[in-house]
Parts: C-alpha cells; sequence; structure tokens
C-alpha cells in the first residue's frame, strides 16, 4: 500500500465535522440519546433529572427525535413500558434518580434477567433522609448488586459520547445486559461545557443495524412464553434458574472486552477517546495514588498536577466502569504503587467506608502484595469535592506510604466544611 | 367440534307453581286451555314446601334414548337446531319412547291419542315469556360456542385450576376471541398459576405470553403495543388479571395507563382477593368476607372494609369502554367483549369479570355457575357498561333483586356473618344500586 | 384362496337395533377403524316391532326404515345386505358368508336377533301359514289379511295380539288360540289380560286360552286345526306366532358358549376373545336376577347394542350393562298397557293394586323390601315407563312417598326425576 493510498483511506474514516456547542449535561446526555436513535423514551421527571427529559421532550417535539415518548405515571412504570417495548424490537431509554430510582427497584432487578439493552441514565442523587434533592452517588452504588453495567462519567462531553455508546454497549450479542450511564447531579447535570457534537451519519454508522429482541420477544410471529415460572426446589426449575444467573454474570464478564471494543471503534469513527475500563493518570512513575469516580476526576487531576509540582510522586486512577468491577485492569494499575487512597461519593454502610473502596479492597487481596490504603468520603448531598480536599487526601496517603497506619474509620472530607 | 344447541332452562327456586307456562303451551300447541295436554307440565312436591316445584319437559338430549328406541324411525334430532323432532306420519302409537325417556319428555297426550314432546316452538317458546316469574329461561348461549368452537383454542390443555373454577372457561374464551395476533399479559395469580405462562421452560398457551410483575401490568402492555404500532403492525394487547393486582399493588400502572388511553383490553378476573397464594384479602374482597387475613375468630368477624368498586373507578378515567360481567351470563359477557376488543384499537378498554373461586369462597365445585347467577341477581354485583359517548347503563335489569342472603347462604366464606352484618351488606348492595342508578340517570351524550 | 379374503376391524353381523347402536358407539370412539355391517335382509335396517304396524297399514313398508344409505357412507360402514353369517371360526377371527365368502375381523358383534320359533305340533310342515319376523313377513302377511274370512292366531303374544287385532279390524272372523290361561302372559298380569281380552271379545274375537292345538291338516281353504280337547278349527289364514328363538346356528363349533341365547358378561363380550353379542340373540344379566336371562325387547337391545360398541372400540366410557328390566308397552283398540319390572314380589315384598272397573284403570306396584319399585303395571293408567325404569334401576327408596306414588305414579316418578336434570 503506498503512502497515498493510506491517507486516502484514513480521510474516509476521519469523522465528519462536528459542531461545537455549549451544554450542560442533562442536554448533552438528551443529544447522546437522540444520535442513538431509539424508538421509545419514557419518562418520569425527577430532580435533578428533570431537565434531562424536558431536552428529551423538546427534541421529539421539534421533530429532531424521532421516538414514541410515553409520559409514564410513576418510575416504576417508565421502565416497564420500556420492558414491553423491548420485547417488542424496541430500542429504548429513559433516565432517573435517586427516590425514582428506588420506586422503580421492581422492574430494574428484573431487567437484567430478561437480558434487555435498555439504557438508564441515572443523574446521581443522594439517598434520603435526610431530604436532599443534591447530588451524590448513592443511589447508583445502592442498586450495583442488580445486575446493570453502570458506567461513570467525569464530564459534559463523556456524557454525551458515553450516552452514544452504551446502547452498542447494551446491545451487543456477547452482552445484552441493560447499562446505567452515570452522570453526577448537580455538578455534570447542570453543570455548562463546550461540547462537540458528532455527525448523525457518523454515529448511524457506528451504531449499525438495531437488533435488540434477537433473543427474547412478545411476538405473535414468534410466540414464546416470557419469563416463565421456575418449579420445584430440585430439578430443572433451579436448573433454569442458575442457567439465568451464570448467563447475567457471563454477560457481565464479556462486557468488559466488549466496553474496550465499543470505545475503541468510538475513538476510530468519532475521533475522542476515553479510557474505557480504568483511566491511569500520571501513575507511570507514582510511589502512591488516589481513586476517583466521576466528576470529582476533574479537581482530582489538577490536584494530582499541583502535587506532582510540588514533587510528590503522585498519581490518579479513575474508574470509569464501575460494573462489572474492572478486577484485572485496576490490578494492572495498583500493581504500580505501594499507597492508596480512595474517594468515594457515597456511604457503604456496612464495612464503614466508601463502596468503591470496598470493591477496591477485594482487588488489593487479588494482587497478593500488600497496600497500606485508606477511604475518604465526600461530595455528598451536592457538597463540592474540591482542589483542598483532594490535597488533603493526597497528604494523608501519602502518610500512609510512610508508615502512617491506615485509619479504621473513612475520612468525611465535608463534615466541617 | 359438534354443535351446542339452545335450551329451555327451568329455575325451581323461582317458580310458584302459577301454570301459566303449562296454558301457554296448550294454546300454542292444542288451541285450548287443556293443561293436560302442554308439553311442559309443573309438579308441585307434595313433601316439601310449597315453594318446590318440578317438571316434565323434553331436554332435547345430546343422545336421545327416545329415537334410539323408535322402531318406526318417527323420532329425529336434529343436526342443526338440536331439537327431537316427531314425526305423526310415522309414528305408530307404541309409546315405547316414553319407556326410553327418564324425564317425561315425550309422554302421551290422551286427547290426542298420540305422544306429544316439547319443539321449543321453531326456538321461539311461548312457555318462556308466559312465566311471570323468570322461572324458565331460554337459553342462547349455545350460539356462540357454535360460532367460536371451531376457532383454534391458543390455551395447552389441561391448564391446572382448582376444580369448578370459571377462568378457564374465561381464559380459553377470551383467547379465542382475540386470535393468535395477540401479545398476552398475566400478572402472578390464579392464572399463571394455572399454567399460562408454564414451568420451567414450557408455556401454556401458543401466543406469546408473558407474566407481568404484580405491579407492572398495563404499563409492560403499553410498551409492547406501542413498539407493534409504531412499526405499523396490528398486534392485540391484552391482560388477564386479578383483582388483587389490579386494585392494590397494580393499581397505579392500571390508572396509568387508562389515563394515557394506551390502547390494550384489560381484563380484571375478580376473585375477590389473593386466592392463588391463600385467600388472602384484596381490596376487592367485599365486606364481612373470611379470607385468611380476615379470619373469623374470638374478636373478628371477616372483613370490616367494603370492598373497592374498581369499575367504577375505571368509569371516572372516561376509558374507551369499561364493562362488568359475569360467567353466569356468557351471551352478556360475549358483547362485552366484542366491544372491549373492539374498543382497545383505539383507547383503553377495561373488562371486570365477577369469578366466583370454589376454594376460596367455600362452595361446591359445581356451583360456580349457579353462585356467580345469584350474585347477578341479589344485585351483590351489577352487570352494566360504560362508554363516554354513551354513558353507563345496566346490560341486565337490577329491579326485582334476591334478597342478598339468597346469595350469601350460597358459600363458606359468609357463614360466621351476624344479622347486623347482614343487614349491612344488604344495605350496601342497595346503596350502591342507587348509586349506579344514579350514573345512569347522569348518562351524558356525546 | 382364489380371491383375496377382505379384512375389517369391526365386523358386526345383524342390522337392527342392537347392531345401530353399535356402530354409534364405535363411531363416537373411533372414526375411522374399517367397520362391516353384514345381514341376512335384503332392505335397509328396521325394526321388528314396528312390523304389526306395516301388516296393519298404519306404517307405508318404504317409510320404515331406521337409517337411509347415505347412514353408512357417512359413518364409513361397508353395508352388505343378503349376506347372513353361516359360520363362525372364531379360532381364526373368521366369519363365513352365506354368499360363500369370508371376512376377517377383528372384532365381531354378534346382533342376528331372532327368528319365529315354530312349535313342534304333528303336521305343522303339511300346511301354509304365517309368521311374522321379517319385512318380508309382514308384506306377506298384510296381503293375506284382506282376504281373509276366518283366520287363526297360535300364540297370544304381542305379535300374535297385534295380527289378531289387525284381522278383526280388516273384517275377519278370528280364532286366538293361546296354551297358557290367560293372554300376553309374561307381559301383564291377569286382571289386565283379563282387560285386554274383553276388547278383543267386545271387537268379535274368539279367544281360547288354555288351548293346545294337537294337530294340523291341510284343507282347499288353508288349514284344518285339532284342539287337545277336540274341537276343531277351520282357518284360511294361520299366524303362528309362538314366540322367538334367538338367531345362533352359525354357532355350531365356534366355541362360543350359548344356552336360550349367546352367553354375554356385563361388555357384551361372549366367551370368546374378539366375539360380543346383543340384542335378542343375546343372553345377558337380568336386572332382578343377576343371572343371564333372555330379555329380547327393543329397549334392552338398543343398550347392549351401545356397551357392546364400546367395548369393541375400546372407549374408556363405557358402563357396564347393569342387567335387563322388562319393558313393554302395548297400544290395543285405542287402550293401552304399560309393564315395567318384574311382575315376581321379592321376598317380604308389598303388591299394592288399584282398580277402577267403570273407568277401566287399572294399577299394580310391587315394592321390594327395601321400599324400591321392583314393578309397576297399568292399562289404562298412562304412566312414564322411561321414568319408572330409571325409579327401579337406580333403586330409589320410595318408602316415604308410596302412597302419594301409588296415588299418582305419574306425577311423582316426573318429580323425582326432574330433580335429576332440570
Amino acid at each position: 500500500m503506498t503512502t497515498a493510498t493510506l491517507e486516502k483511506a484514513a480521510a474516509a474514516d476521519a469523522p465528519r465535522k462536528q459542531k461545537v456547542i455549549l451544554a450542560e449535561g442533562n442536554e448533552a446526555a438528551a443529544l447522546g440519546v437522540a444520535l442513538a436513535r431509539p424508538d421509545m423514551v419514557s419518562v418520569y421527571p425527577i430532580t435533578p433529572q428533570s431537565s434531562l427529559v424536558e431536552h428529551l421532550a423538546k427534541l421529539i417535539a421539534d421533530g429532531r427525535m424521532d421516538a414514541d415518548i410515553v409520559d409514564a405515571e410513576g418510575e416504576h412504570s417508565v421502565l416497564s413500558v420500556l420492558q414491553g417495548g423491548a420485547l417488542a424490537g424496541a430500542r429504548t431509554y429513559t433516565a432517573t434518580c435517586g427516590p425514582g430510582l428506588a420506586f422503580m427497584f421492581e422492574p430494574y432487578f428484573r431487567t437484567p434477567g430478561m437480558r434487555l439493552p435498555i439504557v438508564l441514565t441515572i443523574v446521581t442523587r443522594d439517598g434520603i433522609t435526610p431530604q436532599s434533592v443534591w447530588g451524590g452517588h448513592q443511589d447508583a452504588m445502592t442498586v450495583r448488586e442488580a445486575g446493570w453495567i453502570q458506567v461513570y462519567c467525569e464530564n459534559v462531553q463523556e456524557v454525551l459520547d458515553t450516552t452514544v455508546m452504551a446502547f452498542k454497549i447494551a446491545e451487543h450479542h456477547d452482552v445484552m445486559l441493560p447499562v446505567n450511564v452515570c452522570l453526577d447531579g448537580n455538578y455534570l447535570s447542570y453543570g455548562a461545557s463546550r461540547v462537540e457534537l458528532p455527525d448523525q451519519a457518523d454515529v448511524d454508522e457506528f451504531m449499525g443495524e438495531k437488533d435488540v429482541n434477537w433473543h427474547v420477544a412478545l411476538d405473535p410471529l414468534r410466540p414464546m412464553a416470557v419469563d416463565p415460572l421456575t418449579g420445584g426446589t430440585t430439578g430443572k426449575g433451579p436448573q433454569t434458574f442458575v442457567r439465568y444467573r451464570k448467563g447475567q454474570c457471563r454477560g457481565m464478564q464479556n462486557a468488559l472486552a466488549v466496553i474496550e471494543e465499543v470505545h475503541a471503534d468510538w475513538a476510530k469513527r468519532i475521533g475522542r477517546s476515553f479510557a474505557p475500563l480504568v483511566e491511569e493518570y500520571r501513575l507511570e512513575d507514582a510511589e502512591f495514588a488516589i481513586m476517583t469516580l466521576g466528576s470529582m476526576t476533574g479537581a482530582a487531576k489538577d490536584a494530582i498536577d499541583e502535587a506532582r509540582d510540588a514533587g510528590k510522586k503522585v498519581g490518579l486512577i479513575k474508574i470509569k466502569t464501575f460494573s462489572p468491577f474492572p478486577v484485572d485492569a485496576l490490578m494492572k494499575a495498583l500493581a504500580k504503587v505501594r499507597a492508596l487512597g480512595v474517594i468515594d461519593r457515597s456511604v457503604g454502610f456496612r464495612w464503614n467506608c466508601g463502596p468503591m473502596y470496598q470493591e477496591t479492597l477485594g482487588v488489593l487481596y487479588r494482587l497478593g502484595r500488600h497496600i497500606p490504603s485508606m477511604s475518604f468520603i465526600g461530595g455528598l448531598a451536592g457538597a463540592d469535592i474540591t482542589i483542598p480536599h483532594v490535597h488533603r487526601v493526597i497528604a494523608d496517603t501519602e502518610a500512609l506510604l510512610n508508615g502512617a497506619t491506615a485509619p479504621t474509620e473513612p475520612v468525611w472530607l465535608n463534615e466541617k466544611d | 367440534m359438534g354443535r351446542a344447541y339452545s335450551t329451555i332452562a327451568f329455575d325451581p327456586a323461582k317458580c310458584d307453581g302459577c301454570g301459566d307456562c303449562m296454558k301457554a303451551c296448550a294454546q300454542a300447541k292444542t288451541g285450548t286451555d287443556d293443561v293436560a295436554r302442554s308439553r311442559i307440565q309443573i309438579y308441585g312436591r307434595g313433601d316439601a314446601t310449597e315453594k318446590d316445584f318440578e317438571l316434565a319437559l323434553c331436554r332435547q338430549c345430546a343422545d336421545p334414548k327416545c329415537v334410539t328406541v323408535c322402531p318406526a324411525g318417527a323420532l329425529n334430532k336434529d343436526g342443526t337446531t338440536g331439537v327431537i323432532g316427531w314425526d305423526a306420519s310415522k309414528c305408530v302409537d307404541c309409546l315405547l319412547c316414553t319407556v326410553g325417556c327418564a324425564y317425561a319428555g315425550i309422554a302421551l297426550d290422551e286427547t290426542a291419542g298420540h305422544v306429544s314432546k316439547c319443539d321449543t316452538c321453531d326456538g321461539n317458546p311461548a312457555c318462556v315469556p308466559a312465566c311471570p316469574h323468570g322461572a324458565l329461561k331460554y337459553i342462547t348461549t349455545a350460539n356462540i360456542y357454535n360460532e367460536v368452537g371451531d376457532w383454534e383454542d391458543l390455551f395447552a390443555p389441561g391448564l391446572a385450576g382448582c376444580q369448578g373454577c370459571n377462568t378457564e372457561l374465561l381464559m380459553r374464551h377470551t383467547l379465542r376471541r382475540v386470535g393468535p395476533d395477540t401479545v398476552l399479559a398475566t400478572p402472578p395469580g390464579c392464572v399463571p398459576g394455572m399454567g399460562s405462562v408454564g414451568f420451567n421452560g414450557t408455556t401454556g398457551t401458543k401466543i406469546p405470553v408473558f407474566h407481568p410483575l404484580l405491579t407492572n401490568t398495563a404499563a409492560m402492555l403499553a410498551g409492547i403495543k406501542r413498539q407493534y404500532k409504531r412499526v405499523g403492525r396490528e398486534v392485540q394487547a391484552l391482560a388477564i388479571a386479578g383483582d388483587g393486582g389490579a386494585s392494590d399493588v397494580g393499581f397505579q400502572s392500571l390508572s396509568g395507563a387508562a389515563e394515557r388511553g394506551e390502547q390494550m383490553l384489560f381484563m380484571v378476573v375478580d376473585n375477590e382477593g389473593y386466592m392463588n397464594t391463600g385467600m388472602q384479602r384484596s381490596s376487592c374482597t367485599p365486606y364481612g368476607a373470611w379470607t385468611s387475613t380476615t379470619p373469623v375468630g374470638e374478636t373478628s368477624r371477616g372483613k370490616t372494609q367494603d370492598a373497592k368498586n374498581l369499575p367504577l373507578i375505571m368509569v371516572n378515567h372516561r376509558c374507551a369502554y369499561v364493562a362488568t360481567a359475569s360467567t353466569a351470563y356468557m351471551e352478556d359477557l360475549y358483547e362485552k367483549l366484542d366491544k372491549a376488543i373492539a374498543a382497545s384499537k383505539t383507547g383503553f378498554a377495561y373488562l371486570h369479570v365477577y369469578s366466583p373461586c370454589t376454594t376460596g369462597w367455600r362452595f361446591p365445585s359445581n356451583l360456580n355457575m349457579e353462585v356467580a347467577r345469584k350474585a347477578v341477581e341479589t344485585n351483590f354485583v351489577m352487570l352494566w357498561e360504560y362508554t363516554p359517548q354513551e354513558g353507563l347503563h345496566f346490560t341486565k335489569s337490577v329491579d326485582n333483586p334476591l334478597p342478598v342472603t339468597d346469595y350469601l347462604k350460597a358459600m363458606g366464606r359468609f357463614r360466621h356473618l351476624e344479622p347486623e352484618q347482614v343487614e349491612h351488606i344488604q344495605k350496601k348492595v342497595v346503596e350502591n344500586q342507587k348509586f349506579v342508578e344514579r350514573m345512569t340517570e347522569h348518562a351524558h351524550v356525546g | 384362496m382364489d380371491r383375496a379374503t377382505e379384512h375389517t376391524k369391526y365386523l358386526i353381523a345383524g342390522s337392527s337395533h342392537a347392531a345401530l347402536e353399535a356402530i354409534n358407539a364405535i363411531r363416537m370412539h373411533d372414526p375411522e377403524g374399517s367397520l362391516t355391517v353384514v345381514t341376512r335382509d335384503s332392505h335397509l335396517p328396521y325394526s321388528p316391532t314396528v312390523l304389526p304396524y306395516v301388516v296393519s297399514g298404519k306404517s307405508a313398508p318404504a317409510r320404515i326404515f331406521l337409517r337411509d344409505e347415505d347412514f353408512f357412507a357417512r359413518n364409513k360402514v361397508s353395508y352388505r345386505p343378503e349376506s347372513a353369517l353361516k359360520a363362525l371360526h372364531a379360532d381364526e377371527n373368521t366369519a363365513e358368508l352365506a354368499d360363500g365368502s369370508t371376512i376377517v375381523y377383528e372384532k365381531l358383534l354378534l346382533a342376528t336377533g331372532a327368528s319365529p320359533a315354530i312349535p313342534p305340533i304333528p303336521g305343522i310342515d303339511t300346511v301354509s301359514y304365517h309368521v311374522l319376523r321379517t319385512l318380508d313377513d309382514a308384506l306377506k302377511l298384510r296381503g293375506a289379511i284382506a282376504a281373509s274370512k276366518q283366520a287363526v292366531v297360535l300364540g297370544a303374544g304381542l305379535v300374535g295380539m297385534h295380527a289378531a287385532e289387525n284381522l278383526v279390524k280388516a273384517g275377519a272372523s278370528v280364532t286366538i288360540v293361546e296354551m297358557s290361561d290367560q293372554l300376553t302372559s309374561g307381559y301383564f298380569d291377569k286382571v289386565a289380560a283379563d282387560m285386554i281380552e274383553q276388547a278383543f271379545r267386545d271387537a268379535g274375537a274368539k279367544i281360547m286360552t288354555g288351548s293346545r292345538v294337537v294337530r294340523l291338516e291341510p284343507t282347499a281353504a288353508g288349514a284344518k286345526l285339532t284342539l287337545e280337547n277336540g274341537t276343531t278349527l277351520a282357518a284360511d289364514l294361520l299366524l303362528v306366532a309362538t314366540g322367538v328363538k334367538p338367531e345362533m346356528a352359525y354357532l355350531n363349533g365356534s366355541g362360543v358358549e350359548h344356552a336360550q341365547g349367546i352367553l354375554v358378561d356385563d361388555r357384551m363380550q361372549t366367551t370368546v376373545t374378539n366375539v360380543w353379542a346383543a340384542g335378542d340373540c343375546a343372553q345377558a344379566r337380568g336386572f332382578f336376577t343377576g343371572t343371564q336371562v333372555m330379555n329380547a325387547i327393543l329397549p334392552d337391545a338398543t343398550l347392549q347394542g351401545r356397551v357392546a360398541g364400546m367395548a369393541m372400540a375400546g372407549d374408556p366410557g363405557i358402563q357396564e350393562y347393569a342387567g335387563g328390566v322388562p319393558l313393554n308397552t302395548y297400544h290395543f283398540f285405542g287402550r293401552h298397557a304399560i309393564s315395567v319390572g318384574s311382575s315376581k314380589v321379592p321376598e317380604g315384598g308389598e303388591v299394592v293394586t288399584r282398580f277402577d272397573e267403570k273407568t277401566g284403570h287399572y294399577l299394580k306396584a310391587i315394592f321390594g323390601a327395601d321400599g324400591c319399585l321392583s314393578g309397576i303395571f297399568g292399562v289404562n293408567e298412562f304412566f312414564d315407563g322411561g321414568v319408572m325404569a330409571q325409579l327401579i334401576l337406580r333403586r330409589i327408596d320410595l318408602t316415604p312417598l308410596r302412597d302419594r306414588f301409588v296415588a299418582n305414579p305419574l306425577a311423582v316418578g316426573r318429580e323425582i326425576m326432574s330433580q335429576t336434570w332440570r
């Protein structure tokens, strides 16, 4: 192949021109949904998700999006409508948060069991009580054992891009699982920033042909009973049940590779790349690291840069894919450091630490090498995780590296703000 | 499939022995008032109270012995009408037919010197309208079976319902009616308990069927229907749900779908409780009824609240169609089913079918239809239909109801009732009747 | 073998009531299995019971048939008239027919009915006489009646009595000669028989009960009969109606056990595998005796035919034969007599009679010690024979209703049965 041909091929593959706009996270999510061309969206408004569904309604009302919008009477029905739609072949989408997600839990848990590739944005909101309409990861963390894929976005552009990719991941035949795109309430939902809007034709090529219910359908042309009763405590009943559960677990594990593939394909076609599972930031020569999730990563990266400038050998590990938990990728990152501080934006009540920290302990155990670590909890109920907060994390973690004893309680970053 | 036939039914509880039927028959068949020549004969039972009457009348048997024992070929069952016809020109007056019949359906007319028997007056029996008490009815339900009997039964054979349950009848006939281009939702309850969705990977139907949650039947169906509509396919969305899932925990999604006018037929099989799981109370359970969660004991005499009237609540959603029905009135049910299916093409259609539960209400398994009938005859439940255009009207008269005790005493779940509880129920029946009657008066047009 | 032997799944010999019911029962359960009916008759199926009415002219011969040709086609039945069963080789499942052909069957029903029993009176083979069992007999007799001036009927069973009435009505002088001391013995009791006798005498018939014919001689006009007491009777028409005997000559060497008739169990199976029998040729359980008896009446023939058909087809819905209950109706000179059940009074039983000489209403009811009806007989007293038979078969204790029942068996019987199906 000559150089000229190579260039020509590269040009053909190059993304079409992207429109630059200013958008909030909720609007970016809505635009991402529109690009993915779902057949059906069902919505019920809840703070801080409301503007997302308002944008969707407007996009549909303006004819910029061709989807059936079902204004259901509550989140429970929202997801139920989508299950029906998916079983009839629809690509489906919704968004919710906090109490809405809790109310949705009954059909929510069932969705991955039926292997329905529904995409649901959690505009994360802290759990009540006390009453709060502000951000925090408690809602998404609380349902982390329900079998959904969960990915967390760092910024508004990633929200838009990940929303499109989520459909492709969910509908992949090796996965066939619903996906939560988690975007931080307040910080991302209302935070406006520069966003590049991919060209619809590029996205169409990226998405390929729609095929969402090849495995299960409620269709008179291929009648089947969906979700039969499993009878008996031995034999066919439990065997069927185990087959379902093992299938879900296999789909989850398959998702790790599929998420990477899809991100690579996105980078190739759209021209933007994001770390699919775990992002390593300035980790190559780091002695210790801090771990982040979601929008806090922006401030954390700035703090890392400042710490580096101050001569500290610190790096950052960002989790993008929280479910399935990216054990291998995280092990690879952790192998590079000797102390770790983990910042959670939610509470793990059972272990008295952050939930991501708790998950990470399992990976540290697998690593087979003792790395001192500690848990930080911050940003609850809309509180800010600022650069000074991250500096405290860096300092406490560095102390571990230098032989300090890890506290048995988490550090509550905003306790005295 | 064989044919079913219309038949004259007799309810001894309503007969007072007035003999008007015999007079009408004698007049119609002999042109005289000689009731001895009537082909229907009423007999008072001298050994019981004067209210007990019995009858001799041809049952137009499917397998008539009178025909087989006739040596002259003078008797024949008409394959179309089911009537056993007597050919005078062939009869030899040997009376062997009277030896064949166990019910005195064919007997000697001594004046004529020949046997005579009921011929149903060519499908318009004179005796029936002559009865002033409604003890005689000409049941034409057979027409339904003849029409739909050959249509494909879309349920598997051998559904595992309780003995005597009418829900299987309802399921099979409803599916026959809607046909194979249907997606069926059967939320947790008796219907999947009978095997509609199958067990361990089998299926109970020949159409797509699923278990929604108890709570989201209407929502899931709405999603299915909307997607097929979007892609231009005509698919019927049908739910066959229990009263518990519809009136209690599933009410929100039901109400939401009705408000949005989702295009589906939502059928509630109301057996007045959570019967599949051991007969717990639902909000459709009537006052005073025993259930496993409203038990009868030292300090408790059954449910202490009146039932929620779910169909009336659905009327207030201004659904495209709302009706109540009973399997004791199959023709009425079928008419409503047809209208509900038609309405579901453009909006939300709701059909509430009262379904006595042999197991949970505690009555003999052969009495399901009788209990269902008594519920209607006492106005314990009322049969009506509603459309936004025509308003609400009764499809079965609510005048001259039987006392509610006739219904209550038919089953075990009310056996413990104190007189004041019965009084309360009777009062509520009257109150409900007046309430619905007022709605019929206020039926608006347009 | 020169020609292929015909095979059939079901072979039925005979074509009257028992055979027709068997066809029906088989087809209810097995719509397709090959079915062949062979019969000695040359006509479509008819009932022997209708023949007196053919003789009287009440029934047009062309309109007495119980089934038309189409019936056999519709039911996939090969119908072979004039093919009497000649011999049965049960060990080979083969039937040999009068026309020389053979049929191999899987299941065989013998419903060959009965033929007139001809008494061994000296000289009977020298005179010409009539019998009445087939349509051809009936047509011959009908032709003879018109010309008869002086007729003698031998035997006062229902066939003889019907024929005698026809002869009387045709204007002949008729004498009925009966060995026993009453008419219609075996059907009706003495009181009823006397009423019947009176009706015949009133119409001009001569009745000679307790009389035995000892010699028959041919005469120019017909025959001369000599009775035991020396009386002689001249007849231009002689009808021998002294009863019937089952048609079963073909059984010789077949191994099928028979006594008065072909012995069958409660599923109408004979003593031989794959062979059943029903109707007038069968000797089956009697309801009252429990032993095998002859009960050659039409209602039982239909019932037995059905049981046999269901058994042959393997229909699991079969109900075993409960035993025959005698049932007879008799219409004479505008009056009627009905007999249901046994005339024998059971041990500890009770007989209730009611007789109104003025109106000629007669009723006799017999109850067992258990209070159940065992027989009921009436003249000019109409009650439903079918209802009474059910009261007997269902063994319904009538003790609490006894007085009302005897006063009005029609109404009380109907009340009881009405409750079973409204």
